[in-house]
């Protein structure tokens, strides 16, 4: 057993990391995550650029926030109640580590995840249509935050008590496209009507859109400053739905 | 922190589940109480749908109860999970291994989760997988194992942590006797090593190969814990022959209740079922009466006792008042009523 509070740090971040591990094993090439996680972002963007003439760059901080979107977010509804079907949820609950540490861990599932997606997307601007990136490292921060947030938000749908994820994956998609529309991605933020805007203004997507309008093409509208600290706490926010949701389960008998 | 010898393993008070809202929902789990000591093999036994599952969940932290107290090694589990998480091993109902990974990596997986140091984890995995007789098949994914290797697998992902207190929710229906045998020895052995085992079954049998006291459960409550041998005398109560009879099968009723050792009969479609402590005297005399009667027997059997029989013996209630018409039985004594625990 340990005893000081840094050995427990210590031992929830590695079983966070064990978590995290596992399911990158188990689950990346789940055809349930290639469909909802990197072929939609990607078909969602071509169906909405194709025949637009934008410049390469404001192309491509397109496709990073709607990767980071998708992909991010397409972990938590998958992956939950599929495990909590198999029981093997169970294992993961019983374990003696806090239920920060089993969110955290997800959450890094699903980062991750977009992470490795956007820089192909990334790649393939650079190399293919000699995209230059304005801020590399405000890019860096930005995809880091961005998929940390959208993960935290798949994690919302994933906390839902269902074994199915039939039943919430579909719910989770909706929301995400929904989100897409109101957030200044194929309309910029600045060509919208003030109530619109002030709809976009509520959107974690409008913040991280233009956070990579600012990193790629060094356009955006809002300080990056305002962005980064709206993607963390918007990010942290949706963490506590997520144990409030858990909680409920225990109850339930999920 | 607490860590004397004579704390309990586990003590439940009041423990209550219901699921679905108050009032309306189902009441799975209903007011029970009772203790496992230290260092035994305690059995919950109990028939399909009497709250086995939902208890153990309740133990596991799985599930929250509804009312009532847990606690585990001197640990209220509501307040103080975490050190309980630690000392315990769970082998739920479905093994839950996964899939995807070979039996080495659920096994390494787990033991990271537990926080096995890292010098010991694949010591202990060899050791187990070894033990388990899957030492060969440490590198194939799991998808080609039969049940029983699940099984096993599970089992052995259960104790890499070398918990001091181990839940067993069935642990052999659907395995091939090999296989049952080989659990049962190994939680013969874990517990002689000091493990305390919470074991969940519907077989009376492996209640009493295995446990040093045995709980029985039906409808969410407890109505008897003792040891097997005492509990027995229950469990032979109401063993019985049944016995279909034509022409005119109706009628034979009060003459067959009337043999020696009967102590009830039955009516069960067109059969009647004698319950007697002593089936295999009871079916040479069922076969004479049928002689003598000029009655041609359509269909004999002797039955073990039935878990639902075996509550309701207990319980005091009539063996067959619930669902079928009774004939009076003669001389049955009460039966064990709800002895420590239980609320009735
Ligand atoms: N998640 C749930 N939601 C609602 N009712 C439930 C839930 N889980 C179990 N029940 C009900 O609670 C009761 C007890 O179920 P439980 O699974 O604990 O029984 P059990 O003794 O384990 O049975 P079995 O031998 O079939 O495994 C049953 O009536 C069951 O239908
Ligand atoms: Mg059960």
């Amino acid at each position: 057993m340990t005893d000081g509070w840094q050995e427990r740090v210590i031992d929830e971040i590695a079983q966070a990391w064990t978590v995290t591990v596992k399911d990158i094993k188990v689950y990346y090439l789940r055809p349930g995550m290639i469909m909802f996680g990197v072929l939609m972002p990607f078909f969602l963007f071509f169906s909405f650029s194709i025949r637009r003439h934008i410049a390469a760059t404001q192309g491509e901080a397109r496709l990073l926030a709607l990767t980071l979107l998708f992909t991010a977010a397409a972990a938590g509804p998958f992956i939950i109640p599929l495990e909590r079907r198999l029981g093997t949820y169970d294992r993961l609950m019983a374990a003696p580590m806090s239920l920060l540490t089993l969110l955290l861990g997800k959450m890094a599932v699903g980062a991750l995840f977009a992470i490795a997606v956007s820089l192909v997307a990334l790649l393939a601007g650079v190399l293919v249509f000699g995209v230059a990136v304005a801020h590399p490292w405000l890019l860096a921060v930005g995809i880091l935050l961005g998929a940390c947030c959208f993960a935290a938000l798949g994690l919302v749908f994933g906390s839902i008590p269902t074994r199915s994820p039939g039943d919430v994956q579909m719910p989770s998609v909706l929301l995400r496209w929904g989100l897409l529309f109101i957030s200044g991605v194929f309309v910029p933020l600045r060509d919208m009507a003030p109530l619109a805007r002030a709809v976009a203004y509520l959107s974690p997507l409008t913040y991280a859109q233009d956070l990579m309008d600012h990193a790629v093409a060094g356009t955006g509208m809002l300080s990056p400053h305002l962005d980064v600290a709206a993607l963390l706490l918007f990010g942290i926010l949706f963490l506590s739905p997520s144990i409030w949701l858990h909680r409920r389960s225990r109850q339930l008998g999920y | 922190m607490v860590t004397s010898h004579d704390v309990e393993a586990i003590e439940v008070e009041n423990l209550t589940k219901r699921y679905g809202r108050p009032g309306e929902g189902v009441l799975a789990v209903d007011h029970i109480s009772f203790a496992v000591h230290r260092g035994e093999v305690f059995g919950f036994l109990g028939p399909n749908g009497a709250g086995k599952t939902t208890t153990q969940r309740m133990l596991t932290t799985l599930l929250e109860p509804s009312e009532g107290r847990i606690i585990i090694n001197g640990y209220d589990l509501a307040r103080d999970a975490y050190p309980v998480k630690r000392q315990m091993g769970l082998v739920p109902e479905e093994s839950n291994v996964y899939t995807e990974l070979t039996a080495w990596d659920n096994l390494m997986f787990t033991a990271r989760l537990y926080r096995v140091p890292r010098k010991e984890r694949a010591e202990r995995a060899r050791e187990l997988l070894q033990a388990f007789g899957l030492w060969e098949k440490r590198d194939i994914k799991v998808e080609a194992f039969s049940k029983g290797m699940r099984r096993r697998l599970s089992i052995a992902m259960a104790i890499v942590h070398r918990p001091s207190l181990l839940f067993l929710d069935e642990p052999t229906p659907g395995l091939d006797a090999q296989s049952t045998r080989a659990i049962r020895d190994l939680v013969r052995r874990l517990n002689a090593e000091g493990t305390t085992i919470f074991l969940t079954t519907h077989q009376i049998e492996e209640a009493n190969q295995l446990c040093d006291r045995v709980a029985i459960i039906n409808h969410g409550r407890i109505a008897a814990i003792d040891t097997p041998e005492r509990l027995k005398r229950a469990f032979q109560r109401v063993q019985s022959v049944e016995v279909a009879l034509e022409p005119d099968g109706q009628r034979h009723g009060d003459a067959l209740a009337a043999l020696p050792g009967v102590t009830t009969a039955v009516k069960m479609g067109d059969k009647w079922r004698l319950y007697t402590q002593d089936p295999s005297s009871l079916l040479p005399l069922v076969v004479d009466y049928a002689r003598e009667h000029q009655a041609r027997i359509v269909s004999l059997s002797t039955l073990g006792p039935s878990l639902e029989d075996v509550f309701l013996e207990i319980t005091g209630q009539s063996v067959g008042t619930v669902r079928h018409e009774t004939q009076e039985g003669d001389g049955r004594r009460p039966g064990m009523r709800g002895r420590r625990g239980g609320r009735r």
